[in-house]
């Protein structure tokens, strides 16, 4: 088996296969992208080549950036098999048949350099059948990969391995899909549907079924069967829409023909008529012209299930999810769906998975649930489960029985058990090298804390400053307890990590204490806090010790600033991060402006004078651009070139630390930069082009008052081309900006509206 | 006083900025090599030049120093030969033939180059560091208008219909097109070097824009307006050159001259519409020569715009029949710095091929100004 994956091959250009090579592309990874030569089209390499333009319109976009897309070389299976004898691994993505997939197999066989790994994405047939008659030498070097739609974001692979599957190689897999493609690895068992779709398919299937059989609406159906159970908000209905409806048929035949008599999916699998003439009609979910919802003339709508007409869709309240076992008593719904789901979940022991964790994770990575089925179950407990079943005259599965009287995970101290099947607790380990905080939290006291934040012991002399407030948002509190932090570092340890566990980063300043106070005039403490998180931010900045920020998902506004004051970045490679501030009328008052303004005048690349970095930073600001990947925040200056980006959001942390710890020997604060800016007469270019956009219809009359003010701050205020303007001078226009922005009515209704509705106000 | 003639004409492929297969080209290179293409056609020598005079809207990074001096040198001309950068937007180049034949007749040089570069893919239009005077903007903001709103206000105030627009850019690109077709640009375009390989072709013709295709456009500068990409030049890069001399020179060394610089104009207008600048410009060169519109028999007119090209076609009274047979900017590209010598060099050669006596070659510039010349077969 190969030491490491140099260059891999992928065969199948359909919307997985090319997906799947994005990811590799992604991870940096050489990639060959394969396809059938198509009849009658003179581009030998049409289907490949055709995925690829294909994938870099896609939005959400496979690629990270378009660096990534030069990695990936599109080809043919007639003309570039000869070229999989330099790959190491090679992935099988096409049509799910069979023979087609045996006799590709072959000619795999014949050109591939031995040792190196061959595996299937197959999700429905099982590999046993793949390597029937292959020699022993390719069923050493064969396993099912199987990738989560879409691949770049669903963190899910199921991993199966065979009898005579090469135990090393298979770990090789897993490690590069953990480490480099960032993906959570679920060993999975060679049976049918694997977990996650097993288990999420009787969940769909169910969900239709008893939504049709107690006559309820889809968005009824929907509103019970997702936030109150934590599973997304697309429920069961939305989810079918969103996979497509063309695909059940499929699956459950797939399903229901490999499976035994006795498995309880044959009872919920029942033909439903209206999904039939639902795909007839080319209403088989967003890819079609619209599924169980879809855009009407005047807005959304939904099918009603009895009668197949749409209607405007009906608001279904949300049912309170805080009490499970409240919500499956008086909800006929959620009990007939959930019940056996669960029940289910429990059956799939030892057949496709060894341990209920395995389970757990494909669940919670595969399908996006935030607990997994035994994690649920614990909240509902184990014992008013088994007997609700029981009484309801449902098959109460084995390990539910043995779970009475106890949970399926548990502390001991710190550690984390799960209950085997052999009735005892085990020990649940994080794959090597994975550090989380949630670890550390359970085992140790913070340092200091209050209700905003928490400063955490995380070894080695390095400390993690954690943010706890609603949506890690910034506040008064959290900047303080920063600045503490930043003064205890020095005193007894080396580095500073800025980490969360949160769904996001950090999505700002806390615009409601913001509004707060702007609506009783606070001024005094709106510009105080203005300051203080100029003073905190550039302490970090200049301390003494190396700071290293670790965003993933979102990192906007405050959350921006403060990675930008970092001494360094490791961040997850889905960081969506960029200053917004002019979406809620105000601009980056944080150190925003001067860290970018520096970036940009520093940058190689940019003509030299005044105005070309103000005019960049100018653009991205006033238009509130946010990078698509960490990838991308690289190139748009957010992220040094030097800063690193972990694929694995699991490895985030502990790859965090350990660029802090590389940092602190050599460690020396930075020099605080000067500029050059065009003052006034760069002020009047910003708002020439402002005028012109609002002429093309693409700026709104408050815009250009934000836009104005962003332009006051990011010339330079009054400086003259051949000053020389010191961030100290830059701040200070950044807080001018922001408290006369935050005085304007326009600014508060554009808070305001945020605020209540989650989107931006375009006055 | 000393005739000029035109003797000679060339230049390179014009692409589109960013896209087309000259954005790689330093703006440099591309004017050394369409010079040097231009000196080896007519087998010049080279020692005989005064000077290379270069056109450039935006002179700085790839374009910046002394570009003319720099391209000289590069093209391998003999280091005796001046070289100096000219700057009126647009019109540099078309200043640059002017400059020529003045210095012609005041007996200060035989033969010059009069060249045009501009790279709109690798210096932005506006260049690197706009710095606009706060105090004239204050005063007269017009003068830094963008050139995509002084074709609308010029599409308003003549009320040129958005109709009428797409009609003139569908016949541009249709006379583009049956030109390339037919061979009748090939002999102007000097191949360049690419990275990729040699560029030998124009890459801004849409040969096939239809008055469908075009209706559905947005419109590119306001959303009440009637200017869209479609009736716009595009962003481009090239470059353009001609040898103007003494018509003593070109009959002592056996060029053929293609036409005589007859007359030439430069006027002033009101900065936000800058594209009825030609009008005024036309008129006096017309005047200097003597001659009235219905004299002419060819017509290079640089399309910046449908909306201005159709009110100076109106305004000045010309058989559209006879204004840019071989299409103009609108299909063929207007990089900025090269597209007076482009149609001037045009003009002349048109007077060849036709036949025809007169000819008029006229363009308007940002900032409220155009400029004209009218020459005359030989």
């Amino acid at each position: 088996m190969m030491e490491s994956i140099r260059k891999a091959a992928i065969i199948g250009a359909g919307t997985m296969g090319a997906a799947i090579a994005a990811q590799f592309a992604n991870a940096g990874v050489p990639v060959l992208l394969l396809d059938i030569v198509k009849d009658g089209t003179p581009n030998r390499n049409a289907l490949a080549e055709g995925a690829i333009a294909k994938m870099l319109k896609t939005d959400p976009a496979p690629f990270m950036s378009t660096r990534a897309a030069k990695l990936v070389t599109p080809g043919n299976l007639e003309d570039d098999l000869g070229q999989l004898s330099s790959c190491d691994w090679i992935v099988e993505a096409i049509i799910e048949r069979l023979d087609l997939k045996q006799a590709l197999y072959k000619k795999i066989d014949a050109v591939r350099k031995p040792g190196s790994a061959v595996s299937s994405n197959t999700s429905t047939i099982p590999l046993a059948k793949l390597t029937e008659g292959m020699p022993e030498s390719f069923k050493r070097d064969f396993l099912i990969t199987h990738f989560f739609n879409p691949p770049r974001y669903m963190r899910l692979l199921e991993l199966v391995s065979g009898p005579e599957t090469d135990a090393k190689l298979a770990q090789s897999v897993a490690r590069f899909a953990d480490l480099m493609l960032g993906k959570s690895v679920v060993s999975a068992k060679d049976s049918p549907g694997f977990i996650a779709n097993r288990l999420g398919v009787f969940w769909l299937q169910t969900g239709v079924v008893e939504a049709m059989e107690l006559g309820l609406t889809v968005e009824e159906a929907d509103a019970i069967m997702s936030r109150p159970f934590g599973i997304p908000k697309t429920g069961v209905f939305g989810l079918i829409d969103l996979v497509g409806l063309d695909l059940m048929p499929h699956i459950n035949a797939s399903l229901a023909g490999s499976l035994p008599k006795s498995d309880a999916f044959h009872a919920t699998n029942k033909d439903i008529p209206l999904i039939k003439t639902m795909i007839a009609e080319g209403n088989i979910g967003r890819k079609g012209k619209g599924g169980f919802y879809r855009k009407g003339p005047k807005g959304r709508e939904a099918i009603d299930l009895a009668s197949g007409a749409y209607r405007p869709v009906r608001k279904a309240a949300t049912p309170d999810g805080r009490d499970l076992r409240k919500l499956l008593e008086n909800s006929a719904y959620a009990w007939r769906v959930m019940g056996p789901t669960l029940a289910y979940a429990a059956s799939l022991l030892p057949e496709a998975a060894d341990d209920v964790h395995a389970i757990d994770e494909a669940m919670r990575l595969g399908y996006n649930w935030k607990l997994g089925p035994f994690e649920l179950i614990d909240k509902i407990g184990a014992d008013w489960l088994a007997e609700k079943l029981a009484k309801d005259g449902m098959k109460v599965p084995a390990l539910l029985d043995a779970a009475r009287g106890q949970s399926f995970y548990k502390l001991d101290g710190a550690k984390r058990l799960y209950l085997g099947l052999d009735d005892a607790y085990h020990e649940l380990h994080r794959p090597e090298g994975v550090l989380m905080l949630e670890d550390i939290k359970r085992a140790t006291k913070p340092l200091l804390k209050n209700a905003s934040a928490s400063l955490w012991d995380i070894g080695d002399g390095v400390l993690c400053f954690e943010l706890t407030s609603k949506s890690n948002s910034w506040d008064a509190q959290n900047l303080e307890l920063l600045g503490k932090a930043i003064e205890l570092v020095p005193q007894n340890h080396k580095a500073l990590v800025i980490y969360n566990e949160g769904a996001h980063f950090s999505v700002g300043a806390n615009l409601g204490l913001a509004l707060f106070a702007a609506n009783i005039a606070a001024w005094g403490e709106i510009e105080k806090l203005v300051a203080s998180g100029q003073k905190t931010f550039k302490a970090l900045k200049y301390a003494p010790f190396p700071s290293v920020a670790a965003p993933f998902g979102m990192a906007l506004g405050g959350g921006c600033e403060i990675v930008l004051h970092a001494s360094a970045v490791q961040a997850h490679a889905e960081t969506y991060i960029g200053l917004v501030e002019c979406g809620v009328g105000l601009v980056p008052a944080w150190g925003g402006c001067t860290e970018m303004l520096s970036r940009y005048q520093g940058a190689k690349t940019m003509p030299k004078g005044p105005m070309p970095a103000a005019a960049k930073v100018f653009e991205m600001v006033s238009t509130a651009t946010v990078s698509k990947s960490a990838a991308n925040a690289k190139e748009l200056l957010f992220l040094r070139e030097s800063d690193g980006i972990t694929m694995n959001r699991y490895r985030l942390l502990a790859d965090a630390k350990a660029k802090a710890l590389a940092l602190v020997e050599a460690y020396a604060a930075p020099e605080p930069p000067t500029y050059q800016l065009p003052g006034e007469d760069g002020r009047v270019g910003f708002g020439m082009a402002v005028k012109e956009f609002r002429k093309k219809g693409l700026a709104t009359p408050y815009d250009e008052v934000v836009a104005g003010e962003l332009a006051t701050v990011l010339s330079g205020g009054e400086a003259d081309i051949i000053d020389r303007p010191s961030e100290a001078d830059i701040l200070a226009l950044e807080r001018g900006a922001f408290t006369r922005l935050i005085r304007k009515d326009g600014t508060l209704a554009r808070i305001e509206t945020m605020l209540t509705t989650g989107k931006p106000l375009r006055n | 006083m000393t005739q000029a003639v035109i003797a000679g004409y060339a230049r390179s492929p014009f692409t589109l900025a960013a896209k087309g297969a000259l954005a790689r080209v330093r703006p440099d290179d591309l004017a050394a090599e369409t010079i040097a293409g231009l000196v080896a056609r007519l087998s010049l020598n080279a020692a005989d030049l005064e000077a290379v005079i270069l056109g450039c809207a935006f002179p700085e990074g790839e374009q910046g120093l002394n570009l003319a001096r720099l391209v000289g040198l590069n093209a391998g001309l003999p280091q005796s030969v001046g070289g100096y950068t000219v700057n009126h937007f647009c019109g540099s180049s078309m200043q640059a033939i002017h400059i020529a034949a003045g210095h012609i007749a005041a007996g200060a040089g035989e033969a010059f180059i009069a060249a045009g570069v501009e790279s709109m893919s690798r210096v932005p239009m506006g260049g690197y560091n706009p710095l606009p005077n706060p105090g004239l903007y204050a005063k007269l903001p017009a003068a830094y208008m963008g050139m995509g709103e002084t074709a609308e206000n010029v599409a308003a105030k003549w009320n040129i219909s958005r109709a009428e627009q797409e009609a003139f850019a569908v016949e541009s690109q249709r006379r583009a097109a049956a030109a390339i077709a037919e061979g009748r640009l090939r002999e102007e375009i000097v191949p360049i070097t690419s990275k990729a390989g040699m560029v030998e072709r124009d890459g801004c013709p849409r040969p096939e824009t239809s008055a469908e295709t075009l209706a559905g456009l947005k419109p590119a500068f306001s959303t009440e307006g009637s200017v869209t990409a479609g009736t716009s030049s595009p962003l481009t890069d090239g470059a353009s050159a001609v040898l103007v001399c003494s018509a003593d020179y070109a009959a002592k060394h056996g060029l053929k001259p293609l036409a005589r610089i007859l007359a030439s104009a430069t006027a002033g207008c009101a900065p936000e519409i800058m594209g009825i600048g030609p009008v005024a410009a036309s008129k006096k060169a017309l005047a200097r020569a003597g001659i009235s519109a219905a004299d002419l028999d060819v017509v290079e007119l640089n399309e910046a715009f449908a909306s201005q090209s159709l009110a100076c076609i109106r305004d000045l009274g010309l058989d559209a029949a006879k204004v840019n047979i071989d299409g103009g900017a609108i299909a063929l590209g207007h990089p900025l710095g090269a597209t007076g010598a482009r149609i001037t060099g045009k003009a002349a050669s048109l007077l060849a091929r036709t036949g025809g006596r007169y000819a008029l070659a006229t363009q308007c510039i940002g900032g409220g100004q155009g400029i004209a010349t009218v020459l005359e077969r030989v």
